[in-house]
Order: structure tokens, then C-alpha cells, then sequence
């Protein structure tokens, strides 16, 4: 039983894509009597079996020495490419937490895209969605990490694209695949430099390979930045931040996902990988740096946004710059604290977020107000994901920030100053967004707003739940330090933060006649509301560099390449066509020319052989 | 053993020419029977063997030196498989009322048993006759069977191939002649013996000649247009099989005859390999018909074969296997699918086409098909052509790491062109220009949908593609010693 266990541990990703391959009649409309749904109910049901499969595993691996399960997938002329995987507590509590989450808002989604004739493909895409990501929890070789991220990127263009008919989305789903394939593609020479200087892709390999190596410095800086790239455009960290709020535009279910697993899927390889990132420590600054911009920029921008799913997918990269801090610092435990903090409470609430959108068929929250009476399940559930993000105490986000205190305070205390500022802006910012959601007078679009029905409410009060209990479960597992190591000076100044953040949003939006947003001056404000113009800076360095290269190109290869050619072609017509009029039936010019033929080469035989 | 794989489909000719009845369905059992053919050598290969198989060998016409010699081994093996199946596939997805059908099919046999012929000769001169065979039947399919511009294109193609097959040729006889041999059967020794300058002479005219059929920049104008111009089976053809004679001459006679010319030319043509990949992928973005993208994406791929000649190991050349029969099928599928959208819409102009994946008036199938292709072509693991991508930047990282990295902005590119592809024809809603299409059928589907099926699987069991010509390559590479993987690299010292 044991061994059977583990030797089918590789089967809890295969669930998914099953599902996916299953889904396939009725996504080609082959089986039209049934609708869609049969479709959506196999890949639920995929998903608790991966969940159960998942949590037998995790009682077999829990508190015993990771396993590893090693296959062949190709040998070639000297190399051995193996796909591994390792099934440690970590990893397989990492899996069991995809499969639930992926469970939760594939039933949430059930209700939310009740009405959608593209049901089935949108089951489908989650289902090789959630593949991926739970494959990546488990995966023990760069190869497989590199192959799923590539296939993450692929089902979120997928994703995002969903309502293709549309031009934002069509814009969406373009940008969310090039910037993650831009950043997929450095990562891939990474890959492949590794490969061949250190001969195999299994991380324990790699780790090894990192002690022993002798490369130089320009070269490990070099790997060391190939390696983050792909982390960066996957966790949507500055310069390629850009897809993850473009990205908002596909349907909101799978922006749950996105927004706390796949994310937290590229930082898990970035933790993966971050033996190799300590050869360089200019990777490391360079890790912090981006983190640090990111979790300040974003947290400004969110708070000029006025879309409800903006305000809070900026505050994923910003989150998500933290934890780039942290591996820069080599600080891991605070990394995966505030992921699993993070990934809980981000999906949750997006699921509130996901219930107003579809009550009220509006993202604009200067449109709303007024729901915290018509909604209290919502209501809720967006205060508990609100709390548990932004370090409460005795909620995730409290834990995460306690543990950063321990690991910057003597190397990197400026960390901590971050870490207060994010929490503190992203409290403003959530506070502003309860306020005008919620609180206020309703308008047209929120007057008769219902309560979502039970398949939606459901998975949220569930999840609602959940987060309350999680830091429960937690020391239940002993991972929580006890109470006496943490001094009151942490909680203090973690709590302040807050608070300070909730007073200053609580004094502009929870007056009635609150403005939904007023910056002092009106460029910063146009300035965080643009995304400090990232997308036009792009398209008017890279986008504009290759369009113009390609014409350039397009145009040297009709003119110059295809001219050199046809100007052959020419010059035989018309060479010929000269030479006909020699055929004049003339002997003596016929005479004349052998004449001086014979003459010309006699010369020449003379000349060369005097 | 190895005859009947040219006599099958000569015959086959024949009989669709002059037997009376169903023309179609004759030409189908006769690809069928060359894939069963086939199917039985590839059991038959004898996997542990090296060297050629299955030879046969006659005098054919002893004063000019030229034998009938046929053999098949690891190199050719797998290519000879693609051309069945592909050959099967054009036949299938012909138009069913094609105009004077009896020459049409013939020619396709025709050109099957030319191409076929090709791969397996093991005589230059039997070799270079077979190129030029297969010049004339696709030369009519194109001139009689092509679009608005045909003349012009299948004349283009006729002059460059004509002119690639003079050059060839013209290496044969000198190698024959510097070599002082008397006949033209394969011998990889034959060159050792010239002095160096020599060497590179004959290599150059062979790599000139198999550079325009490949078609390698500059001499890849003919391509685009012949695409264009081509019936959708044709260019499945010509993208999937006529190209891969260049890459096979390539490895077969550049690197099998000239080891030493082509280890000193070798950066120079990863050189020519940059230019050439990162060329296609920029005019592929510039590209409004959807046909001309997929044709320059071609130029663009096949430039990577040149990369992993150019580094010359048993693994790049593994590698360089892979990915041409990665890149038959992955075109193959595309042009396919491009053919569909052509025949149901009448454009290909992705500037007028739009939102082709609308469900009931588009055409879902064929879209989710042509994301499928574009996403292998770029390299999206779990198909073949990630696999290929992957070998072919492993195996020349070692030897060329600067040019290798540059190629890799073209992967990068591949899927700018694609996305653009996508983006505009497939998605948004369906223009007015192009409405109330004609439904799909799913006999169209098939032949693509059975061509995304094989890129699935060998990209889970690449292999399955490896197995067959691992050993041949192993033992043809044999002196320079293994390369591919050392620990720690000497070359990739980027010291500040």
C-alpha cells in the first residue's frame, strides 16, 4: 500500500489533464444533447479524486525523508533526460493545496459561468490548468519545471483569451503570452546552459553541481539571471508585470487561480532554483531590487485603479515582490509563509469579488456602494480575505510578516520597512475598495442586488471559513512558533501598519459622500492609474523596434534580395535579346568574328604558355 | 526489399493514368500500401546495425560508373517514413473534384517514388538523378494545379531547383574526378585524400546547392511563392518532405564526405544558420497571408538544421533527425489547416480574416488544430517541436553558445508571428467580409487532426524518432570524440 502510494504519486497532475482530455466531445460539440455541463461535473470530480489521492499521499510522506520517483524520457547519443519528481511534505502539501483551491473555484466557477455556452472548454482549460500547476508543486527537475511553466503560459493565454470575441480580451491574451514567453524563453537558455555545463536538470544534481562548480563569476550572474527571468513575467514582477492586469479581462474564476496559485507556481520554482542564485550574489541584489520596486509600484498603482479586479491583481505583484525580497535574502521560510498566506486569501477574495461582479454585471468601482447590506455572505468573506492578507493578528498574513521579522532584522532591516509600507498601503487600498463597494449609498447598478446564489456562496463561505481556521490547522501541524517568540514590539508595529492603513482609508471613502479617487495632483494620479506607463513604453521601444525591423526586413527582401535575382533574369533576357541581332546572315561579319575570336585566343595561348 | 518502396508507387502511376474506374481511391490504396511497406522495414530494421540495410546493388550503366545502389539506415529510415505518411495525407486531403485527376494523382505517386529515391540511393550520380526527378512532377503540380500566379512561381521553383541540382552534380563528377574513382557510389574516404582547398570547393557547390533548396537565406525567394501558388497538398508536401532533402544531402554529403572541410567551415555556417533563422522569423511577422507566414516560419526552422550540422555531434545530429521530422509534421498540419481556412473562406489574408473560432458560423475544430500547430511550432513542451528545440540549443550550446543564444530569440519570434496569426484571424468576432462559412467536415479534419496526434505523442516519446537513427549516427561520427556531454564546458568562458 505504502509503496503503491508513492509509485502512483506521479498519477494527482494526471487527473487534471484526464479531465481536460475527457471534457473533449463535448468541447467539439460532438455530444450536444446533455449541454455542457457533464463535462464541467467530470472535471469536478477529476479534482476531488486528485484532492483524495492527494491527502492519502500527504499522510504517507508527512514526517518521513522526501521520495523520489525518477523516469526515463529520453536517452540520446550520451544524454539522459529524466523526468523527476519529489514527493516530500512540502511538496505534496503544496499539491493538496492546488487541487483544493483548484477544486473550490471550479465550483464556484460552476456557478459563475452557469450561463456560458463555452462551459466545457472553460472546464477543459482548468483542468489542464490545474494539471500544470500541481505537476509543478511536485516536480524535482528543472526540465519539468521549465516544460509546465510553458504550459502554464500556455493555458493562460488560453484562459485569458476565453471570450475571444472580444478586443480587450484578444489584447489581453496576446500581451499575457509574449511577456511570460519572453521571460520563458530567457529562462530556457538558462535550462539549456545548465544543462550542458552541469550534465543533468535534477535539482539535487544542480545543488551539487553548485558547490563543486568553477565557472566564472560573468557566467554564473548570467545564469543566475536567465534562471529569474521566467519567474519574473510568470509572478508578474516589474518589467513584465504587465499581462497579470491585462490578464483581468478573461473570466473570474480562473483569475482565482491565476492570482494565488500560478503565481505562487513560478515563485515556487524561484525557491527551487535559489541554490544556483546564490553563486551570484549580483542575482541576488538584483532580486531584491526588482522586489522592492514591484511591491511598492504595484501597491501605488492599485490604489489608482478604479476596476475592482485591478485594485487587487496589483497587489498580487506587489505581494509577490516580497517574496522575491525574501529569496534575494535568502529567507525562504518567509517566502513560503506568504505564499500560502497569500494564495488563500487572494482567492478568496476574488471570490467575493467574482460574486459582486456577476450580481451586479459591473467592474467599476465608482459604480458601486451600498452591497454590505444586500450581500452579507460576500460581505464577509471579503473582510476575512482582506484581514488574513494584511497581518492581523492571529490570521496568515500576521504569521508571514512575524517571520519576516526574524529573518531581515539584522542583515536587512530596510526590509521590514517594505514589508510595513506594503502591508500598510495594501490595507489603505482594501479598505478604500470595502468602502466604496460596500459601504455608501447604492446606486443604479447595486439597488436590488441579490445575494449570490449557493453555488457560488458555497465554495466562498467554505474558503471563508478556511482562512479562519488555517492558522489553526497550522500549529496543529507545529509550524507556528509559539507565542513567546514573537515580541510585542512585531505585533505592534505589524498592527500599526494596519491600522494606520485602515484609518486613513476608513476617514476618505467611508463617509457617504466620499470621491471615488482624488490624488492631490492629477499626474501622479494618471501616472499610477497608466501603470507608470509601461504599456506605452513598450510599444514604443520593443513592439515599435520589431514592427519597424520586419518592414525593414520585409522591404530589403523584396527590393534588394528578390531584385538581385530578377536583375539576373533580366540581364539574360536582355543579353540575349542583344545577341540575336548577330544572326544577321552577313558572312562577312560572321568572318569578322571568328576572325577576332580565333585571334583573341591565340593570344591568350600565347601569352600563357611562352 | 527496398525496390518495392519505388516500383509501389510507380506502378501506382501507371495504373492511376490508365485503369479505368475510381482514380481517387486507387491512389489512396497505393499510398496505403507504401505506408504498410513501410510500416513492415521499420520491423524489420535491424535497430542494432549502423551501417546500410537492406542493400541492394546492380551495374547499371558500367561506362558512366553509375549503379543501381539502394540502402537504408538510420538517417534516411525516418525520413522515408514521413514521406509515406505525408504522401498518404496529400492524397487524402486533395480535392475530391480536382481537375484531371488521373494526372494529378500519378504525379504525386510520381513524386513519391522520386523523393523515396533520394533517401535511399546510395550512388551520387543515382542520387542526384532522383533530385532531379522529383523536380519535374511537383514542377506540373505547381504550374497546373497552383493559384493565380503559378506560371511565375512554378518557373521560379524549376530555375533555383535546376540550378541547386547543376550544383550538385557538378561536386559529384569533381569529387568523382579529384578522387580519381571510377564509379559514384558513396565513399565517405573518397574525400579524405584531397587537399583542403579542394575540399572546401566541393563543399561549397554542395552547400550552395543544398542551401536553395532548403531554402537558407538568400536563396529562399522561390519558396514563399511556390507555397503561395501551391495547392494545399502540394505544399504539405513541399514543406514536409521537399525540404528535408536539402537537410538530408546536408548531413548525408556535406558532413558524410567533406568531415574535414565542414569541421573548419563550421562556424561560419552557424553564422549563415543566425541570418537565416532570425531572417524568416522577421519577415514571417511582416507577412499578411497566412500562408506566406508559415512558409517564412519554414525558412526560419530549417536554418536550426543548419545550426546542429554545423555543430557536429552525435547529439546535434540527433537533434537535426528530430526536428526534421518535427518540422515535416508541424508544417504539414499548418498548411493543412491553413488549406481549410482557404477553401471555406477564399482569403488567407489575416488583415480581412477574423474570429474563425466562433462556433457555429466559424470553425472551432481547425482553430483549436491551428493553435495546437502554432503552439509545436514555437515550442510548447508536450510536442514534438519543444523536444526538437530543446536538443538542437542543448547539443549546439557546447560547441556555439553566442550563436545558439541568438538563435533562441527566434523560438522568441516564432511565437510573436503565430500569436499575430492567431489573434487576428481566429479570435474577435467574424468579420463581415467573411460570413456564413461553409461547415467544416470532418473528412477535412482528419488528415490534420492525425498529424497534431503524432506531434502529441512524439513529443511524450521522443524516442520513438531517436531510436532509428542513434546508431547510424553514432558510427558515423565516430572520430570526433563526444562532445555533447562534458561537465564543464572549456569554450563558454565569458570572462569579463
Amino acid at each position: 500500500m505504502e509503496h503503491l502510494l508513492i509509485n502512483t504519486g506521479w498519477w494527482i497532475p494526471c487527473y487534471g489533464f484526464l479531465g481536460a482530455l475527457l471534457t473533449i466531445p463535448w468541447v467539439t460539440r460532438l455530444v450536444r444533447r446533455t449541454g455542457p455541463r457533464p463535462a464541467a461535473y467530470l472535471n469536478i470530480l477529476m479534482t476531488v479524486l486528485a484532492f483524495i489521492h492527494g491527502s492519502l499521499l500527504f499522510r504517507q510522506v508527512w514526517d518521513h525523508t522526501p521520495y523520489h520517483l525518477v523516469f526515463n524520457w529520453l536517452t540520446v547519443a550520451g544524454l539522459e533526460l529524466n523526468l523527476t519528481f519529489e514527493l516530500s511534505s512540502v511538496s505534496v502539501a503544496a499539491m493538496e493545496s492546488v487541487t483544493g483551491l483548484s477544486l473550490l473555484a471550479q465550483l464556484f466557477a460552476l456557478g459563475y459561468m452557469e450561463k456560458d455556452w463555452a462551459l466545457a472548454r472553460f472546464f477543459a482549460l482548468v483542468g489542464f490548468f490545474e494539471g500544470a500547476m500541481s505537476a509543478v508543486a511536485i516536480s524535482n527537475s528543472l526540465l519539468v519545471s521549465y516544460g509546465l511553466l510553458e504550459l502554464l503560459t500556455l493555458s493562460t493565454y488560453l484562459l485569458v483569451g476565453f471570450w475571444y470575441a472580444q478586443p480587450l480580451v484578444v489584447k489581453a491574451a496576446r500581451d499575457a503570452f509574449l511577456t511570460k514567453r519572453a521571460g520563458d524563453i530567457i529562462l530556457f537558455a538558462g535550462v539549456i546552459a545548465l544543462s550542458s555545463m552541469a550534465g543533468s536538470l535534477d535539482f539535487n544534481d544542480l545543488y551539487d553541481w553548485c558547490e563543486t562548480t568553477n565557472i566564472s563569476m560573468l557566467t554564473k550572474t548570467l545564469i543566475g539571471l536567465a534562471l529569474i527571468a521566467g519567474p519574473i513575467g510568470k509572478c508578474a514582477q516589474f518589467p513584465l508585470h504587465l499581462w497579470l492586469d491585462e490578464a483581468m479581462e478573461g473570466p473570474n474564476p480562473a483569475s482565482i487561480l491565476r492570482n494565488s496559485v500560478v503565481v505562487t507556481g513560478g515563485a515556487y520554482i524561484l525557491i527551487k532554483v535559489h541554490p544556483i542564485l546564490y553563486l551570484s550574489p549580483f542575482v541576488n541584489d538584483t532580486l531584491i531590487v526588482i522586489g522592492t520596486v514591484t511591491a511598492i509600484g504595484a501597491t501605488l498603482v492599485s490604489i489608482a485603479q478604479v476596476d475592482i479586479k485591478r485594485t487587487i491583481s496589483y497587489s498580487t505583484s506587489a505581494y509577490l515582490g516580497l517574496v522575491f525580497i525574501s529569496v534575494g535574502a535568502n529567507w525562504i521560510s518567509f517566502a513560503l509563509f506568504l505564499l500560502f498566506a497569500h494564495a488563500i486569501a487572494k482567492a478568496l477574495l476574488f471570490m467575493s469579488v467574482g460574486c459582486v461582479i456577476l450580481t451586479t454585471n459591473n467592474q467599476d468601482v465608482t459604480e458601486y456602494g451600498g452591497l454590505g447590506k444586500s450581500m452579507p455572505a460576500t460581505t464577509i468573506a471579503y473582510i476575512v480575505g482582506t484581514l488574513a492578507m494584511t497581518g492581523v493578528f492571529p490570521l496568515g498574513g500576521f504569521w508571514a510578516f512575524q517571520d519576516g521579522f526574524k529573518g531581515f532584522w539584522v542583515e536587512y532591516p530596510w526590509v521590514i520597512g517594505v514589508i510595513l509600507l506594503v502591508n500598510g498601503l495594501t490595507t489603505f487600498n482594501l479598505t478604500r475598495v470595502y468602502g466604496l463597494v460596500f459601504l455608501g449609498k447604492t446606486q443604479p447598478k447595486t439597488r436590488r442586488a441579490p445575494e449570490v446564489p449557493w453555488p457560488l456562496a458555497l465554495p466562498m463561505v467554505f474558503l471563508t471559513v478556511f482562512t479562519l481556521i488555517t492558522p489553526l490547522i497550522m500549529s496543529g501541524f507545529g509550524l507556528l512558533p509559539s507565542l513567546d517568540d514573537i515580541s510585542l514590539f512585531q505585533i505592534g508595529s505589524i498592527s500599526l501598519s494596519s491600522l494606520i492603513g485602515f484609518a486613513a482609508g476608513a476617514l476618505l471613502y467611508f463617509n457617504p459622500d466620499r470621491q471615488p479617487m482624488k490624488f492631490p495632483v492629477l499626474k501622479v494620479q494618471k501616472l499610477l492609474e497608466k501603470d507608470f506607463y509601461t504599456e506605452d513604453f513598450y510599444n514604443n521601444t520593443i513592439v515599435w523596434a520589431i514592427s519597424q525591423l520586419s518592414r525593414i526586413i520585409a522591404w530589403v527582401d523584396r527590393y534588394v534580395v528578390e531584385g538581385l535575382v530578377n536583375s539576373v533574369g533580366v540581364a539574360t533576357i536582355f543579353g540575349s535579346e542583344g545577341l540575336k541581332y548577330g544572326t544577321s546572315g552577313q558572312v562577312q561579319s560572321y568572318f569578322f568574328t571568328i576572325t577576332v575570336g580565333v585571334g583573341v585566343l591565340g593570344l591568350m595561348v600565347v601569352w600563357l604558355f611562352w | 526489399m527496398l525496390s518495392i518502396l519505388l516500383v509501389v508507387p510507380l506502378i501506382g502511376a501507371a495504373l492511376v493514368a490508365w485503369w479505368p474506374g475510381k482514380t481517387r481511391s486507387i491512389a489512396s490504396t497505393v499510398a496505403l500500401a507504401v505506408i504498410g511497406w513501410t510500416v513492415l522495414l521499420l520491423t524489420k530494421f535491424n535497430l542494432g546495425e549502423p551501417g546500410m540495410q537492406f542493400v541492394e546493388d546492380f551495374t547499371w550503366i558500367d561506362s558512366l560508373g553509375l549503379s543501381y545502389k539502394l540502402g537504408i539506415d538510420g538517417l534516411s529510415l525516418p525520413l522515408v517514413a514521413l514521406n509515406s505518411l505525408l504522401t498518404w495525407v496529400a492524397i487524402y486531403s486533395s480535392d475530391e473534384k480536382v481537375d484531371r485527376p488521373r494526372l494529378y494523382y500519378s504525379l504525386i505517386l510520381l513524386l513519391n517514388a522520386a523523393v523515396t529515391g533520394v533517401f535511399l540511393a546510395q550512388d551520387l550520380l543515382l542520387f542526384f538523378i532522383s533530385y532531379e526527378l522529383e523536380l519535374v512532377p511537383l514542377y506540373l503540380l505547381i504550374a497546373i494545379w497552383g493559384g493565380q500566379k503559378r506560371a511565375y512561381a512554378a518557373t521560379k521553383f524549376l530555375i533555383y531547383t535546376a540550378l541547386s541540382g547543376a550544383l550538385i552534380l557538378a561536386a559529384f563528377l569533381g569529387l568523382a574526378w579529384l578522387g580519381g574513382s571510377n564509379s559514384f557510389t558513396y565513399n565517405p574516404a573518397l574525400a579524405h585524400a584531397l587537399p583542403l582547398n579542394q575540399q572546401f570547393l566541393l563543399l561549397g557547390a554542395l552547400l550552395l546547392g543544398f542551401g536553395i533548396k532548403m531554402p537558407l537565406f538568400p536563396f529562399h525567394t522561390w519558396l514563399p511563392d511556390a507555397h503561395v501558388e501551391a495547392s494545399t497538398p502540394i505544399s504539405v508536401l513541399l514543406a514536409g518532405v521537399l525540404l528535408k532533402l536539402a537537410t538530408y544531402g546536408i548531413l548525408r554529403f556535406c558532413v558524410g564526405l567533406f568531415p574535414d572541410a565542414w569541421q573548419v567551415a563550421a562556424p561560419w555556417l552557424a553564422g549563415w544558420a543566425i541570418i537565416s533563422v532570425l531572417y524568416g522569423a522577421l519577415m514571417a511577422i511582416a507577412q499578411k497571408d497566412m500562408k506566406k507566414m508559415v512558409a517564412y516560419s519554414s525558412v526560419s526552422h530549417m536554418g536550426y538544421i543548419l545550426l546542429a550540422a554545423a555543430a557536429n555531434t552525435p547529439l546535434s545530429f540527433s537533434a537535426a533527425m528530430i526536428q526534421m521530422v518535427s518540422h515535416g509534421l508541424i508544417s504539414a498540419a499548418l498548411f493543412l489547416s491553413v488549406g481549410v481556412v482557404y477553401q471555406k473562406a477564399g482569403t488567407r489574408d489575416i488583415t480581412i480574416l477574423e474570429g474563425l473560432l466562433n462556433p457555429e458560423r466559424g470553425m472551432p475544430v481547425i482553430g483549436s488544430l491551428m493553435i495546437l500547430g502554432v503552439m509545436a511550432s514555437a515550442g510548447i513542451p508536450g510536442m514534438v517541436g519543444f523536444v526538437a528545440e530543446f536538443l538542437i540549443f542543448r547539443s549546439t550550446f557546447p560547441i556555439f553558445p553566442i550563436p545558439t543564444l541568438l538563435c533562441m530569440i527566434g523560438t522568441g519570434l516564432t511565437a510573436v508571428y503565430y500569436l499575430l496569426l492567431i489573434n487576428k484571424a481566429f479570435f474577435g468576432r467574424l468579420s463581415p467580409q467573411v460570413q456564413d462559412l461553409e461547415a467544416v467536415t470532418w473528412r477535412e479534419r482528419y488528415p490534420a487532426m492525425i498529424l497534431t496526434g503524432a506531434i502529441i505523442l512524439f513529443g511524450f516519446v521522443p524516442g520513438w524518432i531517436t531510436r532509428w537513427s542513434e546508431p547510424t549516427i553514432l558510427a558515423m561520427l565516430q572520430p570526433p570524440a563526444i562532445v555533447a556531454t562534458v561537465a564543464t564546458i572549456p569554450t563558454l568562458d565569458l570572462q569579463p
